[in-house]
């Protein structure tokens, strides 16, 4: 019995339909695949029971602690900085060119967000998809609805290919250039993904851009620490809760 | 008139032991933009210590920074009863520099106020968890009290067990509707008032008295 149900211990044969929508029996959606031959518990093993996270005595506190965790590092080099953070200091990707700034959150620049091709109301989507969408096509690329065959001035390289379109909205594309994404000119587009990133994480204030903002009410009273400044650059200062700093420190 | 006998009978239910000691209690104004907060904050400042808080403008979110007036006593009923009063800038989701450029304000000066009340609005909630033992919420009753923010602020305030009263302004205007406002929240006293022509404040500073004395 290959398949079974983390939560009640139900086993299922390969390629059991019943599990396809949940366990019948519990309701559990995940599954331990479990190759024949293999001990089978009874029951299910407990969840690994490492070292515990320590419960907060507050379950707002514990909100806040699971939301704001990720910005603490980035928070403490702020604080541990100097008492005023420096404006002139790297942004997070400057620093980090390397990767890894996934996690951090409290910094959102809404002007590169911006030179970088995608708008607040882009979501998830990559530059090249706001491209096409905002982007104007070039009357020689749009195919003549006369002309089914595209036969216009410029024969277009693929029939009308919209992703052309998008291309040709940047410059004239090069004959025979196969690249269908036009990718921001200044800008590393996974710097612009990543920016996205922290921009969703950091939700409680969200700088559609200089002078625009929405905010999250919720999330700007469930927090310990508090946004004291917007900066003209897009940045923050927040006042943090003395008591992250020492703990984070004890924690190295 | 009958809704406010209906509110004077209501007096005797008192929850005035909800405090006990002398400290000022800090009170909250809070509201959504230009329901009439700074006016309210200065009507009562003035009336009791002579002092304003704060400028009073049309222009939505003049109060940009959270103001206090501290140690504001009112005398009710031979009782006295001192409060620190706290003016917040106006809570919204929303912020956008463009509404200032309606107000002939141009568009430098109006993306730095956007700016500034985006951190007011930061910093009111922050105080809203922090520092504040009551509020009072303040409602335009020319407006459609049914909004987004007035319902997650006054459950925010009732979550965290706040004595709150609500505030019926601008009752002088002729489209006001105290009672739409009550019918919002009927968990909560709803006091009609007009802060900028001082109609029915014995009435206000009554139930001040009541609720956070």
């Amino acid at each position: 019995m290959p398949h079974q149900c983390t939560g009640c211990g139900e086993r299922f044969a390969d390629g059991s339909k019943e599990m396809l929508s949940g366990c019948p029996e519990c309701g559990g959606n995940k599954f331990q695949f479990r190759p024949q031959g293999a001990d089978v518990p009874e029951e299910p093993e407990e969840p690994k029971s490492g070292p515990q996270p320590e419960p907060a005595d507050d379950p707002q506190e514990s909100s806040v602690a699971e939301t704001v965790g990720r910005a603490t590092t980035r928070v403490r080099d702020f604080v541990s900085g100097g008492d005023e953070p420096d404006p002139n200091a790297a942004w997070p990707d400057e620093r980090d060119a390397t990767g890894d700034v996934g996690d951090d959150g409290e910094i959102i620049d809404a002007d590169a967000r911006r030179e970088a091709g995608t708008d607040a109301d882009a979501g998830a989507e990559d530059a090249a998809q706001v491209n096409a969408r905002s982007g104007l096509a070039a009357p020689e690329d749009v195919p003549d609805p006369d002309d089914p065959a595209g036969a216009g001035d410029e024969p277009p390289a693929a029939g009308g290919d919209p992703t052309d379109s998008a291309d040709a909205s940047d410059g004239p594309p090069a004959a025979g250039d196969d690249r269908v994404v036009s990718e921001p000119s200044d800008e590393d587009p996974d710097l612009a993904e990543l920016r996205e990133q922290l921009n969703d994480q950091f939700e409680s204030i969200k700088i559609v851009e200089p002078g625009q903002y929405e905010l999250n009410l919720m999330e700007l009273y469930d927090r310990e620490e508090y946004i004291i400044a917007l900066q003209e650059n897009g940045r923050y200062v927040i006042q943090v809760p003395d008591q992250w700093i020492g703990a984070d420190v004890d924690d190295r | 008139m009958g809704l406010l006998t209906d509110l004077r009978s209501s007096i005797s239910r008192a929850t005035s032991s909800l405090f006990a000691g002398t400290e000022p209690k800090r009170i909250g104004i809070y509201g959504p933009p230009n329901a009439g907060k700074t006016t309210l904050a200065n009507r009562i400042a003035r009336d009791w210590t002579g002092d304003a808080v704060g400028p009073e403008s049309h222009v939505p979110h003049e109060t940009r920074r959270a103001r206090r007036k501290e140690n504001v006593e009112i005398k009710r009923n031979g009782k006295s009863v001192t409060i620190d009063v706290v003016d917040t800038p106006g809570v919204t989701t929303k912020v956008d520099y463009k509404e200032f450029l309606e107000h002939d304000i141009e568009e430098d000066d109006a993306v730095r106020r956007s700016r500034e009340a985006t951190e007011g609005v930061a910093e009111a909630m922050h105080w809203l968890r922090e520092d504040v033992d009551g509020v009072i919420y303040v409602l335009d009753s020319t407006e459609d009290p049914f909004t987004q923010v007035n319902t997650m602020l006054v459950g925010i305030i009732e979550s965290q067990d706040l004595p709150v009263l609500i505030f019926a302004n601008k009752i002088d205007l002729e489209e006001a509707s105290v009672q739409r406002v009550s019918n919002a929240f009927p968990q909560h006293e709803t006091v009609p008032l007009s802060a900028l022509e001082g109609d029915n404040m014995d009435e206000v500073y009554d139930k001040i008295a009541e609720h956070f004395g």
